[in-house]
């Protein structure tokens, strides 16, 4: 159980070192969040703003999306992370040699929603000091919560946790966890088209077209979204059912075989929406037909984004 | 004026007087489940928090149909636009939090003054009667007091309750509206000044020292315009609007039309100037360009340019929803002590 303070001296370390020898001219990293329960993406640039990295249950924000375009930049990141900034690399978002990945071995990251169904008092503090349980606190009470019982489900069934291609490790590797089975994606293919679309409006009801999951994803790093578009227009603004879902498969469909599975998306979403659903269909595609999983190589390219003469595409018949 | 008392054994026939012609709307579920429901006057709860959204979809939903046409060329008024606004019901609001109530008097301002008047919004908020519950106990991301508010703010509502030991209801006029309301319900009156202030200043306190923001009041605002923090503070800023959408007096919307075969409509959809295409021109041209622009929008629209143009009233009240939503901990009172730092007298 490495103590979270061990970790964030050694991100300190790493991080004061790379500014110092010009390796990089920024590391991201988590800062400690102004309330309880969160970090927040913090840009040190100087050794004085290096002391104010941390590591931390709770650094849920996938960093790999501050990447794209940045210049000598160092990043703080998890197993999931570096598998996007890899990705990033490999879909030249951002030049290998400009990059330097700080990888932290991770037990998984905290579910709020989980945290608030376990402990429905206000919290007014969190005490942390281990990655595997974390105490909170407030008006007469104090509890301490295991954090295997509040993990996001992405963590719970991550099986690369390790950031094995980092040009570092902050912490003791760690071993993966039993990968996800997609038994319930499995299940729901069974059903009807209209069982599925039923399905699926129902997972985006509350859906307030905020974005904030496209915006933290860091595969999501088109300069216009096809949302966003205005002429055309492809998509219609308003609450709208079958537009809201059009956003949700599009973007799914232009994440496959690219998401990692960080959970950004389902971490920022205001609503509480399993935006992972859509990509978790398309990642278990990709497993299928192409036996490729995002993120662990500097050189293979995302199977949809090639394009192979010898290509079999069995699945396109 | 004195105050009156809703008895605890008579609190089902409170909210039945209470709402009587009326829908009653009251906060219903727990933590993020937490919305304005409607509800039966013997199932009104008062141990929530607050709202999730804030209660501005009430008057201002995040999509509302303004006008729509038909395109059946055997009626007279194909292809000609009519009203088609939600249908305003009389209605009462039980349970708003002061710091709401606050922010929906800041945006009704915006929708209703002396050179225009939204009917959409107008229709829906003349027909509502707005009941605050106090805030004996605020939650962790509170901070109305700071923002010139109270726990027990009067503001914006036309009837204040507060929570007597025993269970009885203390209520507080805030509107003419509102003491006509009370003395019709023929509730017992009684005066609960003495209780009332003690509740209220123990409730202050417990939001801790407020910091002082005076000074981006008194500051120049070209000088909070350009101060380089904005540069730093916007930094880590997704540009996801979630701190609009949830805001009680952001109020900002697009306005679009769509047809299909049969007929169109015009409606507006809720909007956020943190998206780029907020201020995108036809010609391409962006004033706001990168989101360092756009954060200092927000900040400096809630925290100067509304208490502008509103008698010194902010344009954030410190329900501090945002801050708790904000997925990367952009914390309006953090931004807010940068802001009074770079109006220090030596660069204003
Ligand atoms: S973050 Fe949630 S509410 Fe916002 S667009 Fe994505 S799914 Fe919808
Ligand atoms: S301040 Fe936070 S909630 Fe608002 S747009 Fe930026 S990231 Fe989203
Ligand atoms: S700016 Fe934030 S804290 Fe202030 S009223 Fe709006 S949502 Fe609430």
């Amino acid at each position: 159980m490495p103590a979270l303070e061990d970790v964030a001296k050694k991100i300190r370390e790493s991080a004061k070192r790379l500014l110092a020898e010009g390796r990089a001219e920024v590391v991201v990293g988590y800062r400690r969040g102004t309330i309880p329960l969160t970090t927040a993406p913090f840009f040190a640039r100087t050794a004085e703003e290096c002391d104010q990295l941390v590591w931390s249950n709770f650094a849920r924000i996938n960093l790999a999306n501050y990447l794209p375009g940045r210049k000598k930049v160092a990043l703080v990141a998890k197993g999931c992370d570096a598998r996007s900034a890899v990705g990033q690399v490999v879909e030249n978002q951002i030049p290998r040699d400009e990059l330097y990945v700080i990888g932290v071995p991770c037990t998984g990251m905290v579910d709020n929603a989980l945290v608030a169904a376990k402990e429905p008092r206000p919290i007014r503090e969190v005490v942390e000091t281990t990655d595997d349980s974390f105490t909170l606190k407030g008006e007469g009470y104090s509890v301490e919560v295991r954090k295997e019982e509040v993990l996001r489900r992405n963590c719970r069934t991550c099986a690369h946790r390790t950031p094995k291609l980092a040009d570092e490790l902050a912490a003791p590797e760690v071993p993966g966890a039993t990968p996800d089975d997609f038994a319930d994606i499995k299940a729901l293919a069974s059903k009807t088209p209209a069982e599925r679309l039923a399905h699926f409006k129902d997972l985006i009801k509350d859906c307030l077209r905020c974005y904030a999951c496209r915006n933290a994803c860091p595969l999501c790093y088109c300069p216009i979204c096809f949302v966003d578009e205005t002429r055309p227009q492809w998509l219609g603004k308003s609450n709208d059912p079958m537009d809201t879902l059009t956003f949700h498969l599009l973007r799914g469909l232009h994440c496959s075989g690219r998401c990692t599975s960080c959970g950004a998306c389902e971490t920022v979403c205001p609503v509480n929406i399993k935006v992972r659903e859509f990509n978790r269909i398309l990642e278990l595609t990709v497993q299928k037909e192409w036996q490729y999983e995002p993120g662990l190589s500097w050189d293979q390219k995302p199977p949809l984004t090639m394009f192979q003469t010898d290509d079999a595409a069995e699945f396109i018949k | 004026m004195p105050e009156y008392i809703a008895k605890k054994s008579a609190l089902t026939d409170f909210f039945k007087a209470l709402s009587a012609g009326r829908r009653l709307l009251t906060p219903q579920g727990a933590g993020d489940q937490c919305r304005l429901a409607e509800t039966a006057p013997d199932q009104v709860k008062l141990d929530y928090v607050n709202t999730h959204m804030s209660p501005k979809t009430l008057f201002f939903p995040q999509t509302e149909k303004l006008m729509a046409f038909h395109k059946d060329a055997s009626k007279p008024d194909a292809n000609i636009y009519s009203c088609a606004g939600d249908k305003a019901v009389p209605t009462v609001v039980f349970g708003l939090r002061p710091c709401d109530a606050r922010g929906l008097s800041v945006a009704n301002k915006v929708f209703q003054n002396d050179r225009f008047t939204d009917p959409y919004w107008k229709g829906k908020f003349d027909q509502t009667v707005s009941v605050g519950l106090a805030c004996a106990a605020p939650a962790p991301q509170c901070f109305c007091a700071a923002m010139g508010g109270s726990p027990y703010g009067l503001t914006g509502l036309d009837i204040l309750a507060f929570r007597l030991e025993g269970g009885d209801l203390g209520l507080k006029a805030g509107s003419e509206a509102g003491e006509a309301l009370l003395k019709d319900l023929k509730l017992e009156s009684a005066d609960l000044a003495a209780v009332f202030n003690s509740q209220q200043a123990a409730a202050i306190q417990a939001q801790g020292v407020a910091p002082d923001y005076r000074p981006i009041d008194e500051a120049n605002l070209m000088a909070l315009f350009q101060d380089p923090h904005w540069l730093s503070t916007a930094e880590n800023c997704l540009n996801c609007g979630v701190c609009t959408f949830f805001c009680p007096t952001c109020h900002c919307f697009d306005i679009q039309d769509e047809q299909d075969e049969k007929g169109g409509v015009r409606m507006r959809n809720w909007d956020t100037c943190m998206s780029w295409l907020f201020t995108v021109h036809g010609t391409g041209h962006n004033p706001r360009p990168s989101k360092t622009e756009r954060v200092r929008q927000r900040f400096m629209h809630k925290l100067k340019y509304i208490p502008l143009k509103q008698d010194g009233v902010r344009g954030c009240t410190g329900c501090g929803r945002c801050v708790a939503m904000c997925p990367v901990n952009i914390d309006i009172r953090a931004v807010a002590l940068k802001m009074c730092q770079s109006s220090a007298p030596s660069q204003a």
